[in-house]
């Protein structure tokens, strides 16, 4: 079964320090952790469908309103947002794989880089966000439409018709719940991190880095259909 | 060989999950086609592509989406389950977008069958109160019974009114 493009197999691995007793197996331990990350990666998804779906209505109605709208984002902003995310999930795929293969010095490297990422990523958010918020553009009732109209003539576009609070809404409910995301992603990469300076994974147990790792491919996931989405498409 | 139990009872001949390691030159090979992919939806972007933009930027995600699934998510190596959990919350999410978008689409031609109309309320609504306070530089859609905006740019708030109509009415508007 094991050729030499598999790691160590696990179902005859000595138990390691992280063995709990109700399992039978290091593999099965493995096992339904991993399962369960997934299905809570399903749950995510689901949620963030509700979104999506949100912006797919208001934009079959309002086509208009939306198009406009998003031509006040800053699509160079967004386009940074993505590669420093792409990169981040590099990294973090990386990471993983350092835990794999026992690499030590570059688990903890490849996790530092995938924090420092992160915050890029929360910093541009917040460059974008304080800009929108100077010119008046808030989300739903709290959107400053004389400000907003201004700023929109003043870029040279034609001041939106129509709702543009609506769509406002949609995209800080949207980047706002992918930002909190990244922040608890943030969190949980410090927890692994602390335990991987504390040399507690190895090819025999990374679970942990694993999931963590497979949470943060999901919420780079969220990002590549937002980004076009909300940024890009005309 | 340690032992493997299937509800507590001893059973031979099982495989468990071998974890795969990728080489690293694969990730990076991953990198770089996300990285052109996002590059070109970015340049895609500038050129106006009309209607088909949207299939198009859907696409390119979607191809993004299934390397990062599939490479950097370990699926294409993974247990055959996750792949399972993963594909079946995707059909969940295509149900739910379909049957709201059917609902969404085909209500005004089940309104006018079962005879159902819209009140439009004036009381105190946010976007009426906006409207008042800029109805000389934005003269939004026509509301029955609301004085509406000045007479130069009508043929605009004409349209914008049919269009604003339409919708309140629920009618889906045209793709762009």
């Amino acid at each position: 079964m094991s050729s030499p493009a598999h790691g160590p197999s696990t179902d005859d691995a000595e138990p390691h320090a992280f063995f709990q007793h109700h399992y039978n197996t290091v593999g099965q331990q493995a096992a339904a952790a991993k399962l369960g990350m997934w299905v809570f990666l399903a749950t995510e998804i689901l949620m963030f469908s509700g979104l999506f779906l949100a912006y797919f209505i208001v934009r079959m109605f309002y086509p208009e309103m939306v198009l406009g709208s998003g031509e006040l984002l800053d699509k160079t902003w967004g386009g940074v947002n993505t590669v420093v995310l792409l990169t981040s999930s590099y990294t973090m795929a990386m990471a993983v794989r350092s835990a794999q293969v026992g690499d030590q010095k570059k688990l903890v490297m490849n996790l530092i880089l995938t924090i420092g990422f992160a915050f890029c990523f929360m910093v541009v958010k917040y460059i974008e966000y304080s800009g929108k918020f100077s010119h008046g553009i808030f989300p739903g009732k709290y959107f400053d439409y004389e400000r907003a109209a201004a700023y929109m003539i003043e870029h040279g576009h034609e001041p939106v018709m129509g709702l543009p609070h609506i769509f406002f809404g949609l995209y800080f409910c949207m980047t706002g719940l992918h930002g909190v995301h990244v922040l608890v992603g943030i969190g949980v990469l410090f927890w692994i991190l602390i335990r991987a300076r504390k040399g507690q994974f190895g090819p025999k147990y990374f679970t942990p880095v694993e999931n963590v790792g497979l949470y943060w491919h999901l919420v780079d996931l969220v990002w590549i259909f937002l980004f076009p989405l909300l940024y890009l498409v005309k | 060989m340690a032992h493997t139990y299937l509800h507590g009872k001893p059973v031979e001949g099982v495989i468990e999950v071998h974890e795969h390691v990728s080489p690293a030159s694969s990730y990076i090979k991953v990198l770089s086609a996300l990285f052109v992919l996002t590059g070109l939806t970015y340049a895609v972007s500038f050129a106006n592509l009309g209607a088909a933009s949207l299939p198009v930027a859907m696409t390119v995600a979607l191809v993004k989406a299934t390397l990062v699934c599939m490479y950097f998510m370990h699926l294409r190596y993974d247990d055959r389950y996750h792949v399972f959990v993963f594909l079946s919350t995707i059909i969940f999410v295509a149900i739910f977008f379909t049957f709201t978008m059917f609902d969404l689409t085909s209500r005004p031609r089940l309104n006018e069958e079962q005879d159902t109309f819209f009140r439009v309320d004036q009381g105190g609504d946010w976007n009426d109160a906006q409207r008042a306070k800029n109805i000389d530089k934005y003269p939004g859609p026509e509301v029955k019974g609301v004085p509406h905006a000045s007479a130069e740019g009508k043929a605009d708030a004409k349209a914008d009114a049919k269009a604003g109509a339409d919708a309140k009415a629920g009618a889906p508007a045209k793709a762009p």
